[in-house]
Order: C-alpha cells, then structure tokens, then sequence
C-alpha cells in the first residue's frame, strides 16, 4: 500500500508507465554508452567491434548494424584466456568481482559470468520488477525448492524477494517430499521453480496423500528454468489453486522479461533491456509485430561483462497491443521454440514444444514424457515415451495411445510412435528439463 | 506516466547528495574496510537509483 492508502501495482511506476518513444530513447542513449563501455574495458568486444562507433549509433536501424554476439563466442573468448576462467570478456579488475556463475554448458563448455557487488544488484533489481509484477509483496512466505549452486537459477529470486521484503525460504537441502512437508509445515504463500518441478511436487504430494491446491496455502508461483507452454502453465495453475507467471532470462543476460496480473504474454523490462527480434533465416532483419522470429537482447547496465546484442536463441512473436496493467513496455508471447531444438523432419518444422503443448493441454493423464528423434534405413522417426498416472486402469492405455498420436499429428503434421514406460521410469528434473532426445545426431 | 506526479529533479538532486556523501564519506574513512566497503555497497544502490530515477529526467 502506498502512504496514501491505494494499493501499489509497479515496482517502479515513473519507468512502467512511460511513453515507449520515451523508453526507446532511453534505451538508445544507454546502447551507445554500453557500446563505448565494452570498447574500452572488454577486450573481446574491442576486436569484435572495430570499426563501429557508438556516436553513429543514432537510430533503431543503426543498432541492427552492430553484429549479433553469438554464445559459441563467448567460450572462445575465455577458452585460454586470462584473467582465469573469465579471459577477455570481463571489464573490470577480477578483484572487483563478488559473485560467480556459469552456464549449464547444455550446449557445449560452459561460459562463466561473474559480478561486481553493483552489477549484481542491478541483475537482482531486474528481478524485482518481475516479481512486483507477479504479485509478490511484504505478505508472501515465499518458498524455493531448489538446491541453488553455480547455475545463477534462482539466486536472482532469492535476492530479489529479499529485497521487496518478502518472508524467503530456501528450500535447498531437502528431497522432494521433504519439501512438500515444509511448505506445509510454514504454510507458504509463494513458490519459485521450473515448470516440471512444479508438475513434479503436485505429483508428488498427492502420492502423499495433500492435495496442493485444497491442503497448501501456495497461492502464486514463478517459474524459470525452461520454457513454459501456455498448456503448462495452466496445468500448474490447476493442479496448485495459484496464479501461475512465467519469466524469461538466462546466466548471460540475467532475468529479462516477466508476466503481469493479466498473464498475456511476458513484459520486457525496459529500459533496462533493449529487446530487438530479428528473422529467422537471415538473422539480421527486424520482424514485425505477431511474426516469429528470434530474441536478441543487451543488457544496457550490467557493466562487469557487457553483453552487445546477444543471440538469445529463443523463438517467440511480439505482441502489438498495449497491456491492460498499464506497463509500456513491449511485450512478447511465450518461447515458442528454440534455435537450437528446431528441426526440420520430412520437411516439416518441429519444436518439441509443440508435444508439450498437447501433453501438458490435453491429457492430464500423463505425468511424465520424452521424446525421442531416431533413423531407421535413413528416415526420421519420432516415438514419444508416455508415463501414465498409476490411478489409471491400464485398460485404458491403448485408447490413450491412440488419441495421443491423432492430436500430435494434427498439431505437428507428423506421426509419432507411441510407447507407455511404468510409472517413475523417465527422469524428474528440479533444473532444465531435456526431453528430448534428439540420436540422429 | 499514469496519472502520477513525481518530482523527479527534487529526487535527483537527493540521489547526487547521497552519492557526494557517501564519497567523502570513503575519502575520511580511507584505510578502514568496514568504512570503504560499506560505502561501495551505498554507491551500488546509487547506480541503480540513477538508472532508476536520474536517466527518466529529460
């Protein structure tokens, strides 16, 4: 509540509410002075950047000038390099440094990002604003059931919850049931996790005999980690009785864009980003509103390691509306995908996002899945593993197959085998999930 | 802005306050870590009160 008595809705109202030509110019000033930061201090960006001077960034189509840094470069940047193991991406003095992190290395080696105590503030401010935004305040028990360690999942929240004044619960060192019995135990109001876990612990608390939504006082929950499908969230939303918000970020940028009360789409936090989307073939040209393409983002004041246009990888769309809670900030639906798991299978595009989005939508009967890409005599075939609820009659696991398949196809265009797997045999994922596999390559 | 009314130069010209305290502040307690290392985290918060606030000014 404010002094005046109305209930507060932004965590910084003078920048939610701004005009977007304001922000766009706020952004484009900071672009120039993060551009000049990283030619002086970094030197990876002063070999990548030369040539490019940040007075003659003057226009949104003079930021698309500057070349995209690509992830595969950062590791080349600290492969060997000294200062050890940061090499020529970092800014600053490494005793300046107060925190570290790295990358799951899922794609390959992982890159590790340390802070200065200031840069770290700033990536936990971010986080401030998507947390105020989902709802968290000073009345929140806010539970993490997470073993946070040197992945930067969740020390953002974890701080940034802090920091609003929220009640925080690291639920580290505990198992999954322990967990459960703990939320209860101190009735938390909020949780923070991937959506899988999510799925996982309301799974797990009915084998329990607690039902999450009519015995735990979770009333809001915000996931990270991992894309969240629309189908999931609200399959969370369900099984936990909570409102459910989504939130995009990584180690590289930090957290970037969060949902609002209205839970349509996710709100870049501006100005503190600048958020461009560019198309999928080429890499280069701005898309419009509502056309998929993929994220590039610069962090535009977190000057340990700056960041010029980082290839996010993550496929999404804009949405060319303005929002009902009264931000102006831009804001983009859901990953739909990810670069690095597009395939094109008898010539047709695929994400696996796409077998998220049936599963997790339509049958709440499966617990668990995986999907796996195989060859036989040179042709793609797709077979989609199955857990079923062991509350269901195994009669039934043949009609259940069946449908299954009929709506993958309609929603992908092509046709997946379908194996069901006992109850427990997939892996459950507190991080990342990686569900699918893809063995043709 | 909705509807809200923030004077922001009074809370600029706060934020530059603060930050020209805090310096001398670390200036008069030079070579006393608890002083310099606090005074750091201070000026943490100032750079975002900056960006926060002091960059919105036209």
């Amino acid at each position: 509540m404010s002094s005046s008595g109305q209930e507060r809705k932004y965590w910084n109202p003078i920048i939610e509410t701004l005009p977007r030509e304001r922000l766009r110019e706020i952004e484009l000033k900071r672009f120039r002075e993060v551009l000049r930061w990283a030619k002086e201090t970094s030197p990876f960006y002063k070999k990548k950047l030369q040539g490019i001077e940040p007075e003659d960034i003057r226009t949104f189509e003079d930021v698309s000038k500057v070349p995209v840094t690509e992830k595969e470069e950062l590791r080349e940047a600290q492969e060997g390099k000294e200062p050890f193991p940061y090499g020529h991406l970092l800014s600053v003095s490494p005793e300046r440094l107060s925190i570290f992190h790295q990358t799951s290395g899922t794609t390959g080696k992982p890159v590790y990002f340390p802070d200065t105590y200031e840069s770290w503030q700033w990536v936990v401010e971010v986080w401030c604003y998507i947390l105020y935004a989902a709802g968290f305040r000073t009345t929140d028990r806010v539970f993490l059931p997470f073993g946070y360690n040197v992945y930067i999942a969740f020390w953002q929240g974890h701080y940034a919850a802090e920091k609003l004044g929220c009640e925080v619960v690291p639920g580290g060192a505990l198992d999954t049931k322990g967990r459960i019995q703990k939320i209860k135990e101190i009735r938390a109001t909020a949780l923070m996790n991937t959506p899988t876990y999510g799925l996982h612990m309301a799974e797990v608390a009915k084998q329990m005999g607690i039902d999450p939504k009519r015995d735990l006082t979770v009333r809001k929950m915000i996931c990270a980690g991992e894309p969240m499908p629309e189908p999931t969230r609200l399959r969370l939303e369900e099984e936990w009785g909570a409102d459910v918000y989504d939130h995009i970020g990584g180690t590289e940028p930090g957290g970037w864009g969060g949902m609002c009360s209205e839970k349509k789409g996710l709100h870049v936090i501006e100005p503190h980003f600048l958020f461009e989307m560019v198309d999928l073939e080429t890499m280069s040209k701005p898309i419009p509103p509502g056309e998929k393409g993929v994220a590039v983002i610069t962090p535009l004041c977190r000057r340990c390691i700056p960041l010029i246009r980082f290839n996010l990888k993550d496929i999404m769309t804009v949405i060319d509306e303005p929002c009902p809670c009264g931000r102006t900030s831009i804001r983009v639906n859901q990953i739909s995908g990810r670069i690095d798991d597009l395939r094109k299978i008898r010539g047709v595009f695929f994400t696996p996002n796409m077998v998220e989005e049936v599963i997790r939508g339509q049958f709440p009967e499966v617990t668990e899945y995986e999907i796996l890409l195989t060859r036989e005599e040179a042709l793609p075939v797709l077979t989609l593993r199955v857990e079923f609820d062991p509350l269901i009659d195994e009669n039934s696991y043949k009609e259940l197959r069946n449908r299954i398949r009929e709506r993958l196809k309609l929603r992908t265009n092509l046709t997946f085998e379908i194996e069901s797997l006992k109850p427990g045999s997939l892996p459950r994922y507190t991080l990342k999930s990686s569900r699918f596999k893809d063995l043709t390559r | 802005m909705q509807d809200m009314q923030f004077d922001l130069k009074a809370m600029d010209r706060e934020i530059k306050l603060i930050e020209e305290s805090a310096l001398r502040l670390k200036t008069l307690g030079d070579g006393i870590e608890a002083v310099e290392k606090n005074v750091d985290a201070i000026l943490s918060f100032v750079y975002l009160l900056k960006r926060n606030i002091s960059d919105i000014i036209e």
